[in-house]
């Protein structure tokens, strides 16, 4: 589903160059859930965030589909449309309702019908439980209640994988579990998922394979039994001596 | 303007909230004080106040003189209420009826009247040119937002587009007309623009000051623009949008909510600036008070009207404006 080969992301400001993702080769099978770990500033958001197109990738090559993201030719909106992603700081509309956060991507670049677009919007309000919100503002909403909206939106599109950014990082403790439950009733579901997070828990129950990062590297790839009990790599070694 | 303070003295007292009310009464009291001060001023110049001719200039009433077009006699004038239908057999023998106001009416039955005589007279109210100023500022500044306006979003983008030739244009243009008087600009587009193009006086001075609003409107919404997260836009763009559907959206209807002060202000800017097209002879409010002064020699008079009109226009825009606010702040 997704095939990325020698992937490099650096950053140039101030005189500084930054290896933001530095030669990852990684592959993402349909119906897999992978999820990536690895301490903070370690190249997994933006690597995530290249999968999509939100960062253009420097060298390299990213098959979503089959279609090359490298290639000038390719219309990253057709991409995106395929490749729904949630994010940490949840980015839903502020200015629209929560049904209308559902409705507006589908209508505008899925040119359904309103009526279509909001049966749609309320099946999958309904799937992640929150379908009595329909008409409230996002801001009155927990951000758990938020996340689980934003997730909603994203799956509005009907996309082939889904990209998660750290979605429980931005949430209060006793918020996580419901947004995760909706996770993992996704994986349930066989939906291609590749999810940076740090959630160990979530990672060991639900990942296909985990894949670790650090320094913009891929350092260690592997099942969750394999790289939770037995990393073969050094720093992977330290990084779930801190975090477990 | 005076009546918040007199709603709050007015709410003090019902209220019985002491401490406020003494407050905003020393605020009526020092205005009263000032105003006291320029009423002295005045009198030591001996100038005679005569706001009784200031009216007129607003509203008046028009005398039509009916007069008879040929020579003849009146056979018979109907009064009806306020109207009096006056019959005039001509020497050919026809029979010619003319309506004027009852009280006007200057001829008897059987009276022989010459070519030229007046029967009589109609009145009409019309607008005075105070009304008719205040009216051209109006529509003039209306059509000058309008223009300015979508200078500005076009600008504004422009100046935050990734094309280096787009953003270093409107830079380009901003600079020029923030840097440089509207005054001079205003002369520029009418003794230069208008002899160049050969655009009217009219059309020099909307274009003027949409060109002049829309470099601060551009910034203002660029601003605007850039005050919104930026996950905004990479939300809508993971979603399959492209860069104008994201902007019409998502970024635009959250960033005018919040460029809708900034906006307001320059608007009520734009509506005071318009008063410096009088200089290339359009009659707004500002020289429409200039030519009442000439015939009246009403000058301080004539000014403070003037002055309070523009206020007028001026507070009424701020009131819809905020009305505006508080309906987009549903989604708070």
């Amino acid at each position: 589903m997704i095939k990325t080969v020698d992937l490099k992301k650096t950053f140039v400001g101030r005189g500084q160059t930054v290896h933001a993702v530095d030669g990852v080769t990684a592959h993402v099978k349909k119906g897999e859930v992978v999820v990536i770990i690895g301490p903070s500033g370690s190249g997994k958001s933006t690597y995530l965030r290249c999968l999509n197109g939100l960062e253009t990738l420097s060298s390299g090559h990213i098959h979503v589909d089959g279609v090359d993201l490298a290639d000038r030719k390719t219309d990253l909106n057709k991409v995106r449309r395929e490749v729904g992603m949630v994010f940490q700081q949840f980015n839903l509309f502020p200015h629209k309702t929560v049904l209308e956060n559902l409705v507006l991507a589908q209508m505008v670049v899925r040119k359904r019908s309103r009526n279509e677009a909001e049966r749609k919007g309320r099946e999958l309000l309904k799937k992640v439980g929150i379908a009595e919100k329909e008409k409230e503002y996002p801001i009155r909403l927990s951000g758990g209640q938020q996340q689980r909206v934003a997730i909603a939106r994203a799956l509005a599109m009907e996309p082939k994988v889904m990209l998660f950014d750290e979605p429980t990082s931005a949430l209060d403790p006793e918020m996580v579990g419901e947004v995760l439950e909706v996770m993992k009733q996704l994986a349930r579901e066989g939906m291609t998922m590749v999810v940076v997070t740090h959630e160990m828990g979530f990672a060991r129950e639900v990942a296909d394979r985990v894949l670790f990062m650090d320094h913009g590297k891929l350092v260690e790839e592997g099942t969750p039994e394999h790289f939770f009990t037995n990393p073969q790599e050094e720093r992977a070694q330290l990084f779930l001596k801190q975090v477990l | 303007m005076l009546s918040p303070l007199f709603f709050d003295v007015w709410n003090g007292i019902v209220n019985k909230d002491l401490k406020n009310w003494s407050w905003t009464l020393l605020t009526l009291l020092i205005l009263f004080a000032m105003g006291a001060g320029l009423w002295v001023a005045t009198k030591k110049i001996d100038y005679n106040w005569r706001w009784n001719r200031v009216p007129q200039y607003f509203l008046y009433h028009n005398e039509n003189v009916k007069t008879v077009p040929f020579d003849g006699r009146v056979t018979k004038i109907d009064q009806a209420g306020d109207t009096a239908t006056i019959s005039v057999l001509s020497e050919d023998d026809d029979v010619q009826t003319f309506v004027v106001d009852a009280e006007t009416v200057r001829v008897e039955v059987n009276e022989d009247l010459f070519e030229g005589d007046s029967l009589g007279s109609t009145f009409t109210w019309r607008i005075g040119p105070l009304l008719h100023g205040l009216w051209v500022t109006l529509w003039l500044s209306a059509a000058a937002s309008l223009f300015g306006l979508i200078i500005g979003l076009i600008t504004g983008l422009c100046r935050i587009s990734s094309n280096i030739t787009l953003r270093q244009l409107s830079i380009f243009y901003i600079e020029i007309i923030r840097g440089t008087p509207l005054l001079v600009q205003i002369f520029i587009f009418y003794f230069f623009l208008g002899t160049v193009l050969d655009i009217s006086r009219i059309v020099a001075g909307i274009s003027a000051l949409a060109i002049f609003a829309g470099a601060y409107v551009a910034e203002i919404i660029r601003a605007g623009i850039q005050s919104i997260p930026k996950g905004q836009m990479e939300a809508a763009r993971s979603l399959g949008m492209n860069v104008p559907q994201a902007m019409i959206y998502i970024i635009l209807p959250q960033a005018f909510k919040r460029i809708l002060p900034p906006l307001a202000g320059q608007f009520i800017s734009l509506i005071k600036d318009s008063s410096l097209v009088s200089v290339i002879a359009i009659t707004d409010l500002t020289k429409s008070g200039r030519e009442v002064i000439t015939s009246t020699f009403a000058t301080f008079e004539i000014w403070f009207i003037v002055a309070l009109l523009y206020l007028l226009l001026t507070s009424v825009l701020s009131q819809v404006i905020a009305w505006v606010e508080r309906r987009l702040a549903v989604s708070d």
